[in-house]
């Protein structure tokens, strides 16, 4: 059938995935510990959520894509089906420690990666407004100062001034960082860079081991981390390769199908990190948009609107689907293209929030999302 | 620092030592649009500097026929055939059919060894808004950074344009090379054998989103389908297409000019407004019409003057360049004579790339920090790897996340752990590369200023710590106080 070879983008190993910790308390610092822990993976690129969570109840899915929908789903109730790489998500569901949120999107709609993944990560009313991201605000909110794992640092965890990030370096013939050096570089600097130089001293005070990185190692890790006393109170891992234009694929075996693997790998990897945490914990996904109803002209799909949201993590009680399911007709999709949103994703992170962070509602929309009127959903996950 | 040094900090890349200090800086700025751009590097890491050999800078047609036989080697390790199944074949066929560990430390002696700094910074501007990621791209990409970027510096934006676009490197990193119109033969016969086949909108969105007009400009899902309607038939993937192929399907082996006329999609389209005509020449219609749209050079003049004049363009940066822009019809030496004459004009200094500072460090110190071309498949125990050397700064042309490339903001590079890098490389180039390590001499070239040399002078006798500081101080790194 293909007589040419389809490529998709292919990034190195070591940047395809990426973990930031953040809300580590930095040394000689004392604060009330917060409720839980909260974990966020960035699925960059757009994830599609029909296949991820196909709704084989919809009369119009198999019509619209045929050879997208996996064949063995695992069935999750009389409407809802599980894409057969997330296995362990299945086995979460059952044990009631994971939902999920469907037909749902950040209230962004015109499907370009760059703004919609400033909007998922800055949290802002629309794209490039927010220089800080909506985990960092919410940090900073609740006093919760942090230390990422990072080599650069993200948008979503930018706000507090005193976050600042660690990414153990790698070059041949440098040694330990000397802190008088550090100091003096630091008074040198105006006030913004002499701020940057006091976190490299404060981190290279601090030893942290072997840091591994794929994407599975550093979930555990991190689980770890979140697990002890003192540890960091959110963390933040960036998946990338979820741009499924060409070739996507339908089972396991294929490209989306290797990647929602990847995903299920890290929330199991999460769980066993946290260990006895996990009863306090949520993991979430997010993504910047889903993609078309319909497959494109190479086996793929393009930018769209409504997709799905992961949720894990001892925090959920109780197993859902939750969604308003707005159909797959033509005349039901947005624009005629792409899955409707129904409900906005914002409230399914400000839910998040107010469950690992102890915050008000009230507050996470106002201060945090800049819309007081953001509809409160905590009850349809937390109870 | 002097007004030489200070200019090629935001302009170029640093004097090296051999150089010449120009007296008349703006007008060496900008005869630097004019110089040529031999290839200079060295064989080993402590050799002569001195061209970079033919041999290891093959042409497309070249660059695709390696590409070709590297494939078709993999296909018969992978089925086992006997002598291509071997550690040792596989590690030949990486060494000689693959182009980008090559490319990649090319690129780097080009930018530490040249004289023609300021062309170099221009061409990682644009190769970074026309960034071309992407597995079989990197094998292709320096080919498009050398004949497609710093090939149109002496032509228009639309020339440049249209060569990025055009290019394999691009057309496959975007997967245009598997788009087909809808309405086009390939998909009337692909639905005959009931086979998918279809539109692909991908190079079609980024096109207006990322390299010209915006969203800015409003446009609809229809201009993104129209413009990768008229993308479709562009492009056949470089590996496993034999010249035959080639010819069959688009009448030329030549990958930078690869039309497949049955794959097109006919009839007319409408892009923001414009009627662009079916057949081949579509596509030149289009992006000559996106280059000399005002929201392109609009777009396009911000991103300039962001990444060379000052961190948060004021408007009169911006129409400075725009309006040489629009006065020289788009040609790109007079749009580059606009951003250095708008970047010397502007006293701010600019925090710059890891890359450029990396760059502008060892150029200062005489250093051999990067391997020679015959050592790229060697283990060195005291140069790194040219790959980690840009990893570490959080920094590579050749494996680039996303098609927006790096930003050019201050901000997005502020972090504890970059400004740490910049310490341990600084470290790192004093104990194994430098060979001018004397900060006093240093800072006599440069002209520090007093605050640089008070910093230094505070730090006491270790000439380590006070060559890592000059190296990290606010002047060096193009912050405040400069």
């Amino acid at each position: 059938m293909h007589n040419y070879k389809l490529t998709r983008r292919d990034f190195l190993k070591a940047s395809g995935a990426s973990l930031f910790l953040s809300g580590i308390p930095l040394p000689g610092f004392t604060s009330d510990e917060p409720p839980g822990n909260i974990s966020v993976i960035i699925l960059e690129g757009g994830m599609d959520g029909l296949t991820a969570v196909p709704p084989f109840g919809d009369p119009n899915l198999s019509k619209m894509r045929e050879s997208l929908v996996p064949e063995n789903y695992l069935k999750l109730n009389s409407f809802f089906g599980l894409h057969p790489s997330l296995k362990k998500l299945s086995s979460f569901m059952a044990s009631n420690n994971a939902s999920i949120v469907h037909a749902t999107s950040f209230p962004y709609k015109k499907r370009s990666h760059f703004e919609g993944q400033n909007l998922v990560e800055g949290g802002g009313l629309s794209p490039f407004s927010e220089k800080t991201g909506w985990l960092g605000r919410s940090l900073e909110l609740a006093k919760i100062p942090g230390r990422a794992l990072s080599l650069d640092m993200p948008l979503i965890l930018r706000g507090y001034s005193e976050n600042d990030n660690f990414f153990p370096a790698n070059i041949q013939n440098s040694n330990r960082i000397n802190n008088n050096l550090v100091d003096s570089l630091s008074k040198a600097h105006n006030k913004e860079s002499g701020k940057v130089f006091q976190k490299v001293k404060q981190k290279s005070m601090e030893r942290l081991g072997n840091i591994p990185r794929d994407a599975e190692s550093l979930a555990e890790y991190a689980g770890n981390a979140m697990s002890k006393n003192g540890g960091p109170v959110a963390s933040v891992i960036r998946l990338d390769a979820f741009d499924t234009h060409a070739s996507q694929g339908d089972g396991e075996g294929k490209d989306l199908g290797v990647e929602l693997a990847k995903v299920d790998n890290v929330i199991a990897a999460y769980r066993r990190g946290l260990g006895s945490a996990w009863d306090r914990s949520i993991i979430m996904t997010i993504t910047e948009f889903g993609r078309t109803v319909a497959m494109n002209g190479t086996w793929g799909t393009d930018h769209g609107y409504g997709t799905v949201g992961l949720l894990a993590g001892g925090a959920i009680k109780k197993s859902r689907v939750i969604a308003k399911w707005p159909g797959l007709a033509k005349n039901e999709q947005y624009e005629q293209r792409d899955l409707m949103a129904t409900i906005d994703y914002r409230s399914v992170c400000a839910a998040c929030i107010e469950k690992s962070l102890g915050l008000d509602h009230d507050v996470i929309a106002s201060q945090v999302f800049f819309d007081s009127k953001l509809p409160r959903v905590f009850d349809y996950i937390f109870t | 620092m002097n007004e030489q040094f200070r200019i090629s900090q935001k302009l170029g890349l640093m004097f090296r030592p051999e150089e010449t200090l120009p007296v008349d800086i703006k007008s060496w700025a900008i005869k630097q649009l004019k110089v040529p751009s031999p290839v200079l590097g060295t064989e080993t890491v402590h050799s002569e500097i001195k061209p970079w050999p033919k041999s290891l800078q093959p042409n497309l047609e070249d660059r695709a026929a390696m590409m070709r036989l590297h494939w078709e080697n993999t296909k018969k390790r992978r089925q086992k055939i006997k002598g291509y199944d071997t550690e040792a074949a596989r590690q030949a066929n990486d060494r000689d059919n693959r182009m980008h560990k090559k490319d990649m430390l090319k690129f780097a002696h080009q930018n530490v060894y040249g004289s023609d700094q300021v062309r170099q910074r221009l061409v990682s501007f644009w190769t970074n808004h026309f960034t071309m990621g992407g597995f079989e791209s990197r094998e292709l990409s320096s080919h498009a950074m050398e004949e497609g970027i710093l090939g149109s510096f002496n032509d228009s934006f639309a020339s440049m344009l249209y060569k990025a676009t055009t290019h394999p490197a691009m057309l496959m990193y975007l997967d245009n090379h598997i788009s087909a119109g809808p309405n086009s033969n390939h998909v009337r016969w692909a639905r005959s054998r009931n086979e998918q086949a279809g539109l692909n909108d991908n190079l079609g969105r980024e096109l207006l989103e990322l390299h010209t007009v915006s969203p800015d400009v409003n446009y609809t899902e229809t201009d993104i389908r129209n413009a990768a309607k008229v993308l479709a038939g562009w492009g056949m993937d470089v590996q496993g297409n034999s010249p035959q192929n080639l010819i069959e399907q688009a009448g030329t082996i030549n990958h930078w000019d690869m039309y497949k006329k049955n794959w097109a999609e006919p009839g007319s389209k409408v892009v923001l407004g414009k009627t662009i005509y079916q057949g081949k020449q579509g596509l030149k219609q289009l992006t000559d019409f996106l280059a000399t749209h005002d929201h392109t050079i609009n777009h396009l003049s911000f991103k300039l003057a962001e990444h060379f004049v000052r961190d948060d363009p004021q408007q009169a940066d911006i129409d400075y360049i725009s309006n040489a822009w629009r006065q020289g019809n788009g040609s790109m030496e007079k749009i580059h004579t606009a951003v250095i004459e708008r970047a010397i004009d502007s006293k701010e200094p600019k925090f710059q790339w890891p890359m450029t500072w990396l760059f502008q460090v060892i150029r200062l110190t005489d250093s051999r920090y990067f391997k020679g071309w015959s050592e790229v498949d060697t283990y060195l125990n005291r140069t790194m790897e040219t790959r980690r050397i840009f990893e570490e700064l959080g920094q590579s042309f050749w494996v680039t996340r996303q098609p927006n490339g790096y930003s050019s903001k201050k901000e997005d590079w502020m972090s504890g752990e970059m400004f740490e890098r910049r310490i341990r490389f600084s470290e790192s180039i004093y104990n194994s590369g430098a060979r001018i390590i004397d900060p006093d001499v240093i800072m006599d070239r440069i002209g520090a200023n007093k605050e640089t040399r008070r910093l230094l002078t505070s730090l006491g006798m270790s000439r380590r710590n006070q060559f890592i500081a000059l190296m990290c101080s606010p002047e060096l790194m193009g912050l405040e106080n400069a």
